[in-house]
């Protein structure tokens, strides 16, 4: 029963992450592998502000600022001169800026991994098992978070301007959308909701180092291509899903050191039976 | 005339790549047999080598079949483990370590290819960025799969010492690897020359409009997965007599990027670019290695980082197209010529023509018609020189 | 056209790297003082062992005006805070002795090279060290890296002192190499020995893709089968190695979890056992050392570690080091650290008793006498991690001291 809630609970941290990569995926149609990266920029900039003795509520609004432009600068500088180019050369930018985030935080915090103690509300008991307020927090947040993103994209104008180039860019644009700007919107959508991922992840695990983002960045890839890319709830889906099969395997001794192994071959048997993920949506082909 | 006709039946571009390989090893070689070849050298020259036969495989997939593939380094690994894990045993009973090296390349490559086989069955069903993804994970259980057998040491990795080829008085691995990329190169440059090159571009160019051709999808799709981890394989193996020990944490899907990244520099479907990318992309690691010590050494991967993501940026931007037209050495030779023309001087109209396309047209059709007089001529010939040169600046 | 912009970046970026090579070759040129050079060979005199003859100039050796330490260790990627700690504390050690006049007036120099924890890059990297006049090598920070570099150092003769690299492979691979740290089996057994003496209900959480927790727990789990005692096991991996909720909650009705891990893992076991309401004991090896800066208010058990190096240690050399270390880098040394600074040492003087007097000596000749000379039984070394004395396999042999936590 502990094991499901804990896989519940590292499962919405996935979500949240995969909820990011996801919206990015399907509007700029490039895998952002920068994407774990944010959520190392995210935890840093709360280690920063806490150990400056700034109060938690001012470590959040900080670091999600940092991250959103982050994201922002980040698609004006590395990927936007881009745009129109192989989806490969994209996809080989962003792991550039992976590696450049990654030594950067190393060369400014050094690579030992630095305690960051964000408080986790304590527990409580509901029989023999303990459970994490902040884990509780954490899939409460998720599911708030899907809810808003899904009413955002399918209400609102910019929500809407976001599926039309996302279906067809060129029409799109014929239509009057500024793709750009709604591209722009997308990475600093997809980042703050990185920077929200840091928060929880630090919350369960307190601890920030510069290769902190690299796992979960991959996790959430798998999460949200298990999820079907770029749906919302799919992602959400694929993140707890992965979260839960992880706490699972790693619970049974006889396998729980091919957790890797059990995880990637969940994602390979899902593909095979629904090649477009659980909820993607499948595209005729035409000729 | 005849040149011309030689020229075309054998076009100088296929054979870069052999000239390419053949001036690095001639290189090597006449630097050893001087003395002067550090063995640090030598062991660059090694993972040159095996670097240009995974980047060359891995454009077959991704370059010629057009599939996405981020494991790479997964089929690098089997061969790396059976492979030695097999010369191993055979180093007892056989006395040539060459001997030995080549009979664990076949079978690590027939391992690998038979792994090929079974990722590639997925690839029938799926497409772009979810194959991609498939092809990560299977990398990433191979690797999991390879650190839990005992067989292979475990995390303390397979010690590989008593298979190690090179000594520091008698470094020869590089000659079997550059010989083996040779061999490669060959068996892949023949393959897409061949009809069945022609079909597997033809399925990354429209797989619908292929099969309707009545090429047989499944089988090629299936066949350039084998192929490529065949000599991924045989990379591995390589590898795995170059260095010891071997560890599980090198095959990660990291290392599948960096091959990728070889491929995306040079240049997709091209296997001169991939020689070259691949080259380029060992030496810069080995001197960020070398030359960062101590303290710099944090600034490896910044640097690392900037230097990719500014080629790339460089290749591939819009917005950097006119600088490069601008700094093209085509373009500096045609403004060269240009400036040497006196401002008075009105030259022929063709000069003009040349930049719209469409007058193009109509000058080739007056000069077909009205038979080319000498006015016509110089112009044609020059822009063949241009092209020409262009070719030949490039494979430098 | 396109292709030509191709080449030019290419070849932009050759010019690029050519301008850090020689950025790298300036840059060099201060961290070597020249100073000391006039005379390599004079005042060899003093040195107690004469036995040696050191007038043999080596290929690569014969440039150097100081006498070159060479290593490689994790400068980038996940495992960098182990191999900066080794370069630091290493560092420290020969600022120490360059101040104090060095070998006969003869300074020192370290160049250590990364290998980001792999056995190739570690091999690439001896091969550079050895070109640019490494005579004596304190081989490199990981087991893996360590095995690679010194199966690489077997051929030259280059004498390898690993300060961290604790798998039996390393010592192993040449007979040059020698380690300055516990062997990883000798703490397995240790541990099981301590544990199963005092405690009934044992829990063990590993890292089974790491040489070093494997190693250990390997022994552990041989000596726990010879003393007839059951434990219960968890495991982790490189790429699971930060939430570790399923294996505090599997092992919370254990009196203590043994930690055969390094000490980010170590806080971070700590903090999940925490969020837990587990009260075990947390008992580590060498490893462990540092955990303290990982765990914070939130953690209430106890934590004991099998160490031979002690932070809060009252001895004056350990103070020394200590204060050193926080005042150039503002940050506590662990196990690492301690273990290079000492390694340093070891070689120093070693090189002192094998009376070495010539700084372009060839590395295969030292490396012959400073193996006759550590594996001696004479020679033994007091350093910040105890009083040490070797055979000729390369093992140390050191007394354990268990430091408690609160």
């Amino acid at each position: 029963m502990s094991i499901l809630i804990d896989g519940l609970s590292l499962g919405a941290i996935f979500a949240l992450i995969a909820l990011g990569y996801t919206m990015v995926y399907g509007i700029a149609k490039m895998l952002n592998f920068a994407h774990g990266d944010i959520i190392m920029v995210g935890a840093y900039a709360i280690f920063t502000t806490l150990s400056l003795n700034g109060h938690i509520a001012l470590a959040i609004v900080i670091s999600v600022v940092i991250c959103t432009v982050m994201g922002i600068v980040m698609e004006k500088l590395a990927y936007k001169p881009l745009r129109g180019a192989s989806p490969l050369a994209v996809l080989i930018t962003a792991i550039g800026v992976s590696y450049l985030l990654q030594s950067v935080a190393q060369i400014i915090y050094g690579s030992k991994a630095q305690s960051v103690s964000i408080g986790n509300f304590g527990t409580i008991d509901i029989g023999s098992v303990k459970i994490s307020i902040s884990s509780i927090i954490t899939l409460v947040v998720g599911a708030v978070i899907m809810t808003v993103l899904t009413l955002f994209v399918s209400k609102t104008n910019t929500g809407r301007a976001m599926q039309a180039v996302s279906e067809d860019r060129g029409a799109a644009q014929l239509m009057g959308i500024n793709v750009n700007k709604i591209i722009t919107v997308t990475f600093a959508i997809g980042s703050a909701l990185a920077a929200c991922a840091s928060i929880f992840y630090l919350m369960q695990i307190p601890s920030a180092e510069p290769t902190l983002g690299a796992m979960p960045g991959i996790k959430a890839f798998t999460a949200s291509v298990i999820g079907g890319i770029g749906s919302i709830p799919g992602a959400m889906i694929g993140g707890i899903l992965l979260g839960v099969v992880e706490k699972v395997c790693q619970s049974i001794p006889a396998i729980s050191s091919y957790t890797t192994a059990v995880e990637f071959a969940l994602l390979i048997i899902i593909l095979l039976v629904r090649p477009i993920g659980l909820l993607g949506k499948k595209r005729r082909e035409k000729v | 005339m005849a040149k011309s006709k030689l020229l075309n039946k054998y076009k100088p571009k296929y054979y870069i790549c052999y000239a390419l390989v053949i001036v690095m090893l001639g290189v090597a070689m006449a630097l050893q047999s001087m003395g002067k070849l550090p063995t640090s050298m030598a062991n660059l020259f090694v993972q040159i080598a095996y670097s240009i036969i995974l980047a060359v495989s891995l454009n077959l997939v991704v370059g010629f079949l057009g599939e996405l593939s981020l494991g790479h380094a997964g089929f690098m690994c089997i061969g790396a483990y059976l492979g030695s894990f097999l010369a191993i045993q055979l180093s007892e009973k056989i006395e040539s370590k060459l001997i030995v090296l080549i009979i664990s390349m076949i079978f690590g490559g027939a391992v690998a290819a038979l792994f090929g086989f079974i990722v590639g069955l997925p690839a029938l069903r799926l497409k772009g960025d979810y194959l991609a993804i498939v092809t990560l994970a299977f990398g990433e259980i191979v690797r999991t799969v390879c650190k839990n057998l005992p067989a292979f040491g475990g995390a303390m990795g397979l010690t590989t010492r008593q298979i190690k080829y090179d000594t520091r008085k008698d470094t020869s691995l590089y000659i079997v690897a550059f010989i083996t990329a040779l061999v490669v190169l060959f068996l892949i440059q023949n393959l897409i020359r061949s009809k069945h090159g022609r079909a597997i571009t033809a399925i990354r160019d429209n797989e619908i409009a292929a099969k309707a051709m009545g090429i047989n999808v499944t089988f090629y799709k299936l066949f350039v997965f084998v192929i490529a981890a065949f000599f991924a394989g045989m990379a591995g193996v390589i590898y795995g007599h170059y260095t010891t020990p071997i560890l599980y944490s090198v095959f990660s899907y990291n290392y599948s990027i960096e091959i990728l990244v070889m491929v995306v520099l040079g240049g997709m479907a091209s296997i001169n670019g991939s020689i070259v990318a691949a080259t380029l992309i060992t030496f810069i690691n080995f001197m960020l290695q070398k030359n960062l010590s101590g303290d710099a050494a944090a600034f490896k991967n910044l640097i690392y980082a900037i230097i990719l993501i500014g080629m790339i940026l460089f290749n591939n931007a819009p917005i950097f197209a006119n600088l490069k037209n601008r700094i093209a050495p085509s373009s500096i030779m045609r403004r060269a010529r240009e400036k040497k023309a006196q401002p008075g001087d009105i030259t022929d109209d063709s000069a003009d023509w040349r930049v719209i396309p469409t007058k193009i047209k109509m000058d080739e059709i007056l000069s077909t018609d009205l038979q080319p007089n000498a006015a016509f001529e110089p112009d044609k010939a020059k822009s063949r020189v241009g092209k020409k040169k262009e070719g030949g600046e490039t494979d430098e | 056209m396109k292709k030509f912009s191709k080449v030019l970046a290419l070849v932009l970026c050759f010019a690029v790297v050519a301008c850090f090579a020689s950025c790298g070759d300036n840059s060099k040129d201060p961290t070597n003082p020249a100073t000391p050079t006039e005379n390599g060979t004079a005042a060899g005199t003093e040195g107690t062992n004469t036995s040696f003859d050191f007038s043999k100039e080596g290929e690569y050796s014969k440039k150097n005006d100081t006498y070159v330490i060479g290593l490689t260790g994790p400068l980038t990627g996940s495992a960098s805070q182990y191999g900066i700690s080794v370069q630091r504390g290493a560092q420290i050690a020969v600022d120490e002795i360059n101040a104090a006049g060095g070998l006969n007036g003869v300074k020192f120099s370290l160049n250590m090279k990364d290998d980001k924890a792999t056995a190739a890059d570690a091999s690439t990297g001896y091969d550079a060290l050895y070109e640019e006049g490494m005579q004596v090598s304190l081989c490199s920070v990981t087991s893996g890296s360590a095995e690679s570099f010194a199966s690489r150092a077997d051929e030259d003769g280059v004498f390898s002192l690993t300060p961290s690299g604790s798998s039996d492979k390393v010592i192993n691979a040449s007979k040059y190499a020698f380690r300055v740290c516990f062997g990883d089996p000798d703490q397995g057994t240790l541990a099981a020995e301590e544990l199963a003496k005092n405690y009934n209900n044992i829990g063990v959480i590993y890292d089974n893709s790491d040489a070093y927790s494997q190693g250990i727990y390997e022994a552990f789990k041989a000596e726990m089968a010879k003393l007839g005692k059951s434990y219960k096991e968890q495991t982790f991996d490189a790429e699971n190695k930060r939430d570790f909720s399923t294996q505090a909650e599997a092992l919370k009705d254990c009196d203590v979890i043994f930690l055969p891990i390094y000490y980010t893992e170590a806080g971070l076991i700590a903090k999940a056992c925490a969020a837990k309401g587990c009260t075990a004991l947390l008992f580590g090896c060498d490893g462990l050392d540092g955990v303290k800066e990982q765990i914070d208010s939130t953690v209430t058990a106890k934590i004991k570690y099998i160490t031979p190096f002690d932070v809060n240690s009252t001895d004056t050399k350990v103070k020394t080091f200590v204060d050193e270390f926080k005042a150039k880098y503002s940050d506590t040394p662990d196990q690492f650290a301690a273990d290079a600074y000492d390694g340093v040492y070891i070689i120093f003087n070693a090189m002192k008793t094998a009376g070495v007097n010539n700084v372009k000596v060839d590395p295969a000749v030292l490396g012959d006498a400073l193996i006759s000379v550590v594996a001696s039984k004479d020679f033994s070394f007091t350093g910040v991690t105890g009083t040490m004395t070797w055979d000729a396999s390369g093992a140390c042999s050191k007394e354990p001291v268990i430091v408690e936590l609160n």
